[in-house]
């Protein structure tokens, strides 16, 4: 099967020709990783109560678990992605404004709600082809078979089961001491990490 | 094959061998020594030291490369046990790999195994029920497999004698479809679970909802203080071996209070090949053990063997135990080794979401959940189906990666994200099958383990009356949670194949008659008195409830047996 790329392609690092991918490790440059890092942080930024995602270094955390828990038609998916971010942004998306990043995505997001869509009204397609990792854990629904709800959801993944992320976002107690069924609870109050 | 080495003899003589240290081989490891009998305890795995050899127990999330996920390496070298819930990267190591121990499926089966010293009491879920009467008269009332030759009276002291020291917490609930037991403190149902509760039994009269009993010291007493086992701290991580010691498993409580006694000896890395039965002798005298790793041969003698491998592992043990008298496994006259293997029924799932309790959280991860012990077939067969199951259910908040309206980036979306959503359900099904002679695990003819014995084959399907079941737990799901005020309710059918469940029973089943059954009322053979089987190899059927304490009452039971029978030298 045939990716149709962008005529105007910014980087030829990756030329996806067809759907057996041999994506390594070694595409996770520095320069990607810092990119990955800004794509995360614009998702979860930080603001005044915790850190964000760069805190919880989200790029190096994408960089093992796209590598080793994506299958390679995830992994097709999440390089075409970040092709399509980088050309949009004319390879500077770190640089540009937050509005203008949010806009990028946006882009992205927008055509996973229209993809979504047809994908109701088709009665095959290409999200069929796309595999859940069995034995996964339900935190992690990697059954995403677009773009943008990819990277959300291994962005959230990546920052709550961090250390800034689960203890400062959210609440972390590894030991509990007991459990009680009913804690008066107010909007606002932090959920469990765990 | 003997050893002319009189001193060898003796080294390797003991007065009983247990095959298997796991959740039962402990029992009866501990009851045997704690009576004076010097107890050969013979592992097939490594050895694994409560506190010692538990490398994850203190380990955060992001301690994980992966968070506790597993590589698409890891899932496509282990298809079968990837699909078990627990096989994650914080317990992976108490798990056997699909290549290290291949197995033969006539049917899809998943048979999920943990081979080391412990075995699956490291990993087991820790949900403890006793049987009821109904379920011992099950069989000889409705016909559906050989009559029981035990009732519940008759395991009801051993329960209380398991219970006790095991640790379990549980509420006295007073119901006759599921006996109280020796309890320490309940654990709390949360709001939603108090709400929907109420809301079920007020509308079905004959069903009763009840907090979960659980494997777990919630107060521990002077017995649980004695093995070392302190209280549970509600940290739900128990797979990965509990810091505590507040679960029960064999390697926090039966192993070391029997090698206190200084009666035991533990051989790990002991593969059983075959009991060894003297046919002059008329009796079992011993257990052939390869070493795991050298591959030398060794024989160990013993009077009494108590065969605790796990149920599957303990009919290939039989199998593989032949002689001149028993060609066709040891006690298997009447070919019915190996035969009606059941399972439990876990294919039926159902969601749904709670509205409102906003203002209500819970605090701590707990280790149970909610039940409702079985409620079709009770007292007379009724359903279209044999039978019935357990149901289980529990209401949480929904978790970091909920579903939030408007932007989905940014500092707003990421708020809302760190508060928990509002409440969902979830409730599955533990269906009790019928076991059935073609339903079955043998030998295979041509293929070999790397210790030279052959490889299990394993034949074991579902039927009509699973199929029946199924549909009416979806059935009667869906309107217990509609009426107990759930939206949005969901029903699955996971298809699971058997086996998933890790409930498998049978194989050696007990019963009166030794031309329809391999075991007595004591566990015994019926063909060879001094081998016991008491691990889930020998259950008639498979009742609804979780197995283990069933298996554990049942050892300590034929266990003092054995004792009562060698003091009167009738063993």
């Amino acid at each position: 099967m045939a990716i149709i790329l962008p005529a105007t392609i910014v980087s030829t690092e990756f030329l996806f020709s067809s759907c057996k991918s041999d994506v390594k490790e070694e595409y996770f440059t520095d320069e990607i990783i810092k990119l990955l890092d800004e794509i995360g942080e614009t998702i979860i930024p930080a603001t005044s109560t915790s850190p964000g995602a760069k805190a919880a270094r989200i790029g190096a955390f994408m960089k093992i678990y796209v590598t080793d828990c994506y299958t390679p038609e995830q992994q097709i998916i999440f390089w075409n992605g970040i092709d399509k971010i980088k050309e949009l942004s004319k390879n500077k998306f770190p640089q540009l404004a937050l509005s203008q990043k949010m806009a990028i995505l946006h882009v992205l997001e927008d055509e996973s709600v229209e993809y979504a869509k047809n994908k109701k009204s088709n009665t095959g397609g290409n999200g069929d082809a796309v595999q859940t990792g069995k034995g996964n854990s339900d935190k992690m629904n990697n059954s995403n078979p677009h773009f943008y709800p990819m990277i959300k959801e291994l962005t959230l993944f990546g920052f709550f089961t961090s250390q800034p992320g689960a203890t400062q976002a959210l609440r972390y107690i590894q030991t509990p001491g007991s459990y009680q069924g009913n804690v008066p609870y107010k909007k606002g109050d932090k959920a469990w990490a765990t | 094959m003997g050893n002319i080495n009189s001193k060898g003899i003796e080294k390797n003589t003991f007065d009983a061998i247990v095959i298997g240290s796991g959740i039962s081989g402990g029992w009866a490891a501990k009851e045997l020594c704690e009576h004076g009998i010097k107890t050969l305890v013979l592992e097939r795995g490594r050895n694994v030291r409560h506190l010692i050899d538990y490398p994850t127990m203190s380990k955060d999330p992001w301690d994980f490369p992966h968070r506790n996920n597993l590589t698409l390496k890891e899932i496509e070298e282990n298809p079968v046990v990837s699909k078990c819930y627990a096989f994650r990267e914080d317990a992976m190591q108490f798990f056997v790999k699909d290549k290290e121990h291949p197995y033969i499926q006539e049917k899809p089966f998943d048979w999920i195994r943990g081979y080391q010293v412990g075995g699956k009491s490291l990993i087991w879920a820790r949900q403890t029920q006793r049987w009821s009467k109904y379920d011992f008269e099950g069989p000889g009332r409705d016909g559906f497999a050989v009559d029981w030759p035990i009732r519940y009276e008759d395991l009801a002291p051993w329960y209380s004698h398991v219970e006790k020291f095991v640790g379990i917490s549980g509420n006295k609930d007073g119901l006759e479809t599921l006996p109280d037991g020796e309890f320490l403190p309940a654990w709390e149902m949360n709001v939603v679970e108090k709400s929907m509760q109420k809301r079920i039994m007020d509308n079905y009269k004959d069903r009763n909802v009840i907090i979960g009993r659980c494997a777990h010291l919630t107060k521990p007493k002077e017995i649980h203080l004695e093995q070392g086992r302190g209280q549970c701290q509600a940290r739900n991580l128990c797979q990965r071996g509990c810091p505590f010691g507040a679960y029960f498993s064999s390697n926090s409580s039966t192993i070391p209070w029997a090698a206190k006694t200084g009666n035991l000896t533990l051989r790990p890395d002991s593969v059983v090949h075959s009991i060894i039965y003297d046919d002059k002798k008329n009796k079992a005298t011993g257990v052939r053990v390869i070493d795991a790793h050298t591959k030398m041969i060794t024989e160990y003698l013993a009077k009494v063997i108590f065969v605790n491998a796990a149920a599957l592992n303990s009919n290939l043990v039989l199998l593989n135990s032949t002689s001149t008298r028993f060609p066709n496994g040891l006690g298997n006259d009447n070919g019915l080794l190996g035969k009606y293997v059941a399972f439990q029924n876990y294919r039926g799932t159902l969601n749904a979401s709670m509205d409102g309790f906003l203002d209500s959280y819970y605090y701590g991860r707990r280790p149970c959940a909610v039940m409702m012990p079985n409620f079709r077939n009770v007292y007379k067969q009724e359903m279209d189906f044999l039978r019935g199951y357990m149901v289980f259910f529990s209401a949480y908040r929904g978790g970091w990666n909920h579903a939030v309206p408007g932007d989905q980036m940014g500092a707003e979306f990421k708020q809302a994200e760190t508060e928990p959503g509002s409440w969902g359900v979830s409730m599955m099904m533990q269906g009790e099958t019928i076991p059935k002679e073609s339903n079955r695990v043998f030998l295979s003819k041509d293929q070999k383990d790397e210790w030279g014995i052959p490889l299990l084959s394993i034949d074991v399907g579902y039927d009509d009356n699973d199929e029946k079941s199924l549909k009416d737990f979806l059935n009667q799901g869906v309107e217990m949670l509609d009426k107990a005020g759930c939206k949005n309710i969901t029903t699955n059918d996971s298809k699971q194949a058997p086996g998933l469940d890790i409930h498998e029973v049978g194989g050696v089943r007990m019963g009166k008659n030794s031309k329809t059954s391999l075991l007595n009322k004591w566990n015994q053979m019926h063909e060879c008195p001094n081998v016991f089987v008491t691990d889930g190899a020998c259950m008639t059927s498979t009742g609804t409830q979780n197995p283990s304490i069933t298996f554990m009452a049942l050892t300590a039971r034929a266990a003092n047996h054995a004792i009562e029978e060698l003091k009167k030298g009738n063993l």
